[in-house]
């Protein structure tokens, strides 16, 4: 029999809480706007602008996170994507600690382009969500002056321009989120590993070398 | 779940970064359209706060994570130990090959049918090989075969438990919340 203790280095990433909890607000953020919440009203440029507080600190932890939630983990490859991506053709994947090189490209266009939805979004409104909540007050009431009073933040072609990007961009995110969902799917198979349980709960499967109270489930 | 749970620490994270972007961006529109006041001194007051609560509670996360994943690679390691000290008093014993998977398989619990539709012998085989175990280990039988260990495991706890004291990692206070 063998006495060495088993590989350190685990299968997958486990993803800690604040990496977690940035993915899933982003997520629903990105969704509740995307199809329940009405355009420029106050729900939506509120949760516009709490998905801006949750990619900003998702952006500061992946310069001062742990190894896996940092950038320098996961650089923009695109050979190494185009590489990992042949290997799942083929049905075997290397295993990485971090997003592997595919997913680290799609993590980037996903930030850039909700970078893109929150900037165009804040152009269009001119103004934060309380002042959001004291337009809607005032004309609730019946004083459309509060309108006229606005100076303009950008000319009408900028305005125009900004207001067909946002849904434009907004599309693309889910697009991208689509097609990152697909991946977690085939990387899943293709690892035998199930994915989107270190994202819910930050230990991957049977993780029977977890000492009790410890980063456990909540 | 403890106030320093690394959970809650990046629940507070969360909320404290939207209030920051919230109020940083009311204070920076205020100040735009107002002119600068005397609210805008409380204002960065208020702003630096919230910043500096971002900092320690992004380094108290940080630190938390990193004592948990020292613990647990602790543990492994530890376990690793274990099958290392296996191992040694298996060599002591001079147990053959054959000897020491039974007698492994014996310490996890198996019985003697288990042990043979897994090593593919009859059940004479492997309880002439037990036999032997206990033998060479000096032992009468299974029960004071696994007690050498435990007695064993136990001693070292003794010896060397008192320093590490289990496998909760004790984690530094919770940052202050503004």
């Amino acid at each position: 029999m063998s006495g060495a203790p088993e590989a350190l280095d685990p299968p997958v990433p486990i993803w800690d809480p604040l990496v977690r909890l940035t993915h899933w607000g982003i997520a629903l953020g990105v969704l509740s706007n995307a199809a329940v919440t009405t355009g420029g009203k106050f729900v939506h440029v509120s949760i516009g602008w709490a998905v801006l507080g949750l990619l900003a600190l998702r952006l500061a932890w992946g310069l001062v996170g742990p190894a896996e939630a940092r950038f320098g983990t996961f650089p923009p490859n695109p050979r190494a994507a185009i590489r990992h991506l042949g290997e799942l053709l083929r049905g075997r994947v290397s295993r990485y600690p971090s997003h592997n090189p595919a997913g680290a490209l799609m993590v980037y266009a996903f930030w850039a382009t909700l970078m893109v939805v929150i900037l165009t979004g804040i152009g269009i409104t001119g103004t934060t969500p309380l002042g959001v909540a004291r337009r809607e007050a005032a004309i609730a009431q019946g004083d459309w002056s509060v309108i006229a009073a606005e100076t303009p933040l950008f000319s009408t072609a900028t305005s125009d321009a900004l207001k067909a990007v946002h849904p434009l961009a907004g599309n693309l995110l889910l697009v991208l989120a689509a097609l990152h969902v697909l991946g977690v799917f085939v990387e899943s198979r293709a690892m035998r590993v199930n994915l989107v349980r270190p994202m819910i709960r930050g230990r991957r499967q049977g993780a029977r070398d977890v000492p009790p109270g410890s980063g456990g489930p909540r | 779940m403890r106030l320093d749970h690394p959970n809650i620490l990046a629940g507070v994270l969360a909320v404290q970064a939207v209030a920051t972007v919230f109020f940083v961006a009311d204070a920076a529109r205020d100040t735009v359209r107002e002119g600068l006041s005397a609210y805008i001194f409380f204002e960065s007051l208020i702003a630096l706060a919230l910043l500096l609560g971002l900092a320690v509670g992004g380094a108290a996360l940080r630190r938390a994570l990193a004592e948990i994943r020292s613990s647990r690679r602790a543990l492994r390691l530890a376990s690793g130990a274990v099958a290392e000290v296996l191992d040694g008093e298996f060599r002591r014993w001079k147990l053959t090959a054959a000897e020491a998977d039974v007698a492994l398989f014996a310490l996890k619990g198996l019985d003697l049918g288990e042990i043979a539709a897994l090593r593919n012998t009859a059940a004479g085989t492997v309880r002439a090989q037990l036999s032997s175990v206990y033998a060479k280990a000096g032992v009468s039988g299974r029960a004071q075969f696994a007690a050498l260990f435990v007695e064993d495991i136990l001693a070292e706890m003794w010896v060397n438990g008192g320093a590490e004291g289990g496998a909760a990692p004790k984690l530094a206070a919770a940052p202050a919340i503004d």
